[in-house]
């Protein structure tokens, strides 16, 4: 994947920084991603990795979850005390693991082991094109009634928190940073379902209507979630 | 005694007191046998009478009157009426009587208040506040409920607690057990102040507090020993929680290892099959393709089947890991949309199960369903699993319904196994049941108790089919019975909204 904003506006490999002490995976894996064109660069544990760190900035850093000195989650933690580069977890705790819910903290994805190349690579495409989505910040303030959190992937309706999912989530991130313009179907199905080949535009209908509810104060007369039908959807601010 | 009664024969004796004078009087003059002496009896007898009567009655009203307004006063007492303090009244028995119906009644107020004080501490103390606060509390609360100079309790054997003697003019010592059941916990220990009367109902009631705060203090050790073994427990999950994670690790690592290493060579033998190909096609001869494909240029499977059992293994280690979440009532299922028929079809992919035949009907409509992905797809590789190992190699059909009115859409699957017994069909979703077809068969046994649980938890169901008349019936069990589970999900339409 290229990276826009070079010199001159040219095009550049996608810088990834990959760490996990398993020496054999690590190289397996820098490989696979070298020859997909990725730019990337390898560290065996945690402390190496912010030894790297210092020498630049990656897009985007692959860090596994156990490793030993300094483990994968005290390393996002510290990275993303540094700067807000997006991470990719990879790690044998799944989704329904205790430690998942500290993962959405700090890291934009996790991937669980063993991976599946295509699902991995799919995964980090997906979170470098969100790189060109910049939110005004952490918090998206949409009216009295409706604050988005999405790095904590929750917003408040009316005083209550709301639990979001990573997909309603990214599709609400890609809204938010097109804030009062129409984000068309196809582009939201890319942020939400990337890696998924059979994903349709009815994903994108489904997964709206169903935000509404979770998001509206009245789903039926929706304030912020506006359908442009054929088109796609737009995130309102509500007018004071 | 009543009133009226008193009245009577207070009015009675008096005038027997006047008339019996006058009456001995007059049969003297009678027997004398004066002239008038009949006329001037029977005066001196009515003018008795009447003195009689108006003495009587002055003594019954100076004695009954104050009785009647004592009793009245009583009355109020016993229902726990505030009274006004009596006026004075004279020395006397009456006075008396008012004095210690006053101090009766000075005495009730008291233990009233006693009894009050005491319940409005004992309802205040909480288990949770431990037993050290509890015991610091109830001692202050005695002094301050009992009205004692000093009180404080003293924990052990009762008997081993030396017990202080009463010294004539110094506050009095009071004690009382710490009982509670047939348990002596210790004894609450103080002093009265030598003016006040300690009666055997200050006893009772000090007693009772003191009964009291034993059942707190016991309640209090229980908490702490259940709060204790939670922490114990919610320790011993973490432990068990972070075993687990390791152990995943451990397994998880060299699986990913093998299977990005197989993944690799699949993608090698793919493309040297392609250049077998393109030599067999002309006609020289491939010398790096022969290794890792066929002569017919078909790529060689083997690193594929690898990459298929790694994936099988590590389904396996990620279904033990579930158990343990079962336990622990954590699964906390994350409901994403999907299409269920694409779903099914990579779980049979990633099955690596090709020799077998396979058929989908998708008649879903379009609907998707709101599920956790990664659950369903567990609950999806169990079954096509289980079909798979109890088919023998016949073909795996799965159906996708619509049930619109339910707002479900339902994966059917099913095999042409020897079906399962009406004993089986009873056990099948228990944890590590088997059932009679699986006997000799690998797997953990938990596939479908598992299935059941992640299914509920998303707000589905998972559930064996009745047999239907015909092949499937439970007495016709044997080659080709089959049987078929239907996994129900909640669904919406594929509508733009």
């Amino acid at each position: 994947m290229m990276i826009g904003g070079g010199p001159a506006g040219q095009e550049r490999p996608a810088r990834l920084l990959l760490v996990d002490d398993d020496s054999n995976l690590l190289v397996l894996l820098a490989e696979q991603l070298r020859d997909d064109g990725y730019d990337v660069a390898t560290a065996r544990d945690g402390v190496e990795a912010l030894r790297r760190l210092e020498g630049g900035w990656p897009d985007l850093a692959i860090i596994d979850m156990m490793m030993p000195r300094l483990d994968g989650l005290s390393l996002a933690r510290e990275i993303k005390a540094r700067a807000d580069l997006p991470i990719i977890v990879l790690s044998a705790i799944d989704a329904a693991d205790s430690k998942a819910e500290l993962l959405d903290e700090v890291a934009e994805d996790y991937v669980t082991k063993p991976y599946h190349y295509p699902e991995l690579r799919a995964r980090i495409n997906r979170v470098l094109r969100r790189l060109g989505d910049r939110l005004p910040g952490q918090r998206v303030v949409l009216g009295p009634a409706l604050v988005l959190e999405l790095h904590r992937r929750s917003a408040t309706v009316n005083g209550v928190a709301v639990v979001l999912t990573p997909i309603e989530s990214r599709l609400l991130y890609a809204l938010a940073a097109n804030l009062g313009q129409t984000v068309a179907t196809e582009t939201l199905l890319l942020r939400g379902w990337a890696d998924t080949e059979d994903a349709d535009p009815s994903y994108v209908w489904v997964s709206m209507r169903r935000l509404r509810t979770k998001v509206e104060v009245d789903p039926n007369h929706p304030r912020h979630l506006v359908t442009v039908r054929g088109v796609g959807y737009r995130l309102e601010v509500e007018p004071t | 005694m009543s009133g009226s009664g008193l009245r009577v024969r207070i009015t009675i004796a008096v005038m027997v007191a006047a008339l019996l004078p006058v009456g001995a009087f007059g049969l003297l003059l009678l027997a004398s046998g004066s002239a008038g002496a009949v006329t001037l009896v029977l005066t001196a007898l009515v003018v008795a009478a009447l003195v009689g009567l108006a003495v009587g009655g002055l003594l019954v009203g100076g004695i009954v009157g104050p009785l009647r307004a004592l009793e009245a006063r009583l009355d109020r007492i016993t229902a726990g009426e505030r009274v006004e303090p009596l006026p004075q009244l004279p020395d006397d028995e009456l006075g008396r009587l008012a004095e210690r119906q006053e101090e009766l009644a000075a005495d009730l107020g008291r233990r009233n208040r006693q009894v009050a004080r005491a319940v409005d501490a004992i309802t205040a103390w909480a288990p949770a506040d431990g037993a050290a606060v509890l015991l610091e509390r109830a001692a202050t609360d005695a002094r301050e409920a009992l009205g004692l100079i000093d009180a404080r309790i003293v924990l052990g054997d009762p008997d081993a607690i030396e017990i202080e003697e009463r010294v004539p003019g110094e506050p009095r010592p009071v004690s009382a057990d710490l009982l509670s059941g047939r348990d002596m916990a210790g004894v609450l220990l103080g002093h009265a102040p030598a003016t006040m009367r300690w009666e055997p109902a200050d006893q009772d009631l000090l007693e009772l507090f003191a009964a009291s705060v034993a059942v707190a203090l016991r309640d209090a050790e229980l908490l702490a020993r259940v709060e204790q073994q939670n922490a114990r427990l919610v320790a011993l999950d973490a432990e068990k929680d972070d075993f687990l994670r390791g152990i995943s690790h451990n397994l998880q690592t060299p699986l990913a290892r093998i299977r990005a290493y197989a993944d690799q060579l699949a993608a090698e033998a793919e493309a040297a099959a392609a250049v077998a190909a393109a030599a067999v096609e002309a006609g020289a001869d491939s010398g790096a393709g022969a290794r890792t494909a066929g002569a017919s240029g078909e790529p060689d499977r083997r690193p594929a089947i690898i990459a298929e059992q790694s994936e099988r293994l590590s389904r396996m280690v990620r279904q033990l890991l579930t158990v343990s979440r079962l336990d622990s009532g954590v699964l906390r299922p994350v409901a994403e949309v999907f299409a269920l028929g694409p779903r099914v079809r990579r779980a049979w992919e990633a099955l690596g199960a090709g020799e077998v035949p396979f058929e989908l009907v998708d008649e879903a409509g379009g609907w998707l369903a709101l599920a956790d992905p990664d659950q369903v797809d567990q609950v999806l590789w169990a079954l096509l699993d289980n079909a798979v190992k109890y088919g023998g190699g016949a073909a795996v059909r799965v159906r996708v319904a619509l049930d619109a009115a339910a707002g479900q859409v339902a994966v059917t699957v099913a095999d042409e196994g020897p079906g399962i017994s009406d004993a089986d069909r009873e056990q099948l979703f228990a944890r590590y049941a088997r059932g009679g077809r699986t006997e000799e068969r690998d797997g953990t046994g938990l596939g479908l108790y598992v299935g059941r649980a992640l299914a509920r938890a998303n707000g589905g169901e998972l559930a064996l089919e009745p047999p239907s008349p015909g092949s499937r019936t439970s007495a016709r069990l044997g080659a080709g019975a089959g049987a078929a589970f239907t996994l129900a999900l909640l669904a919406e339409a594929p509508t733009e909204g």
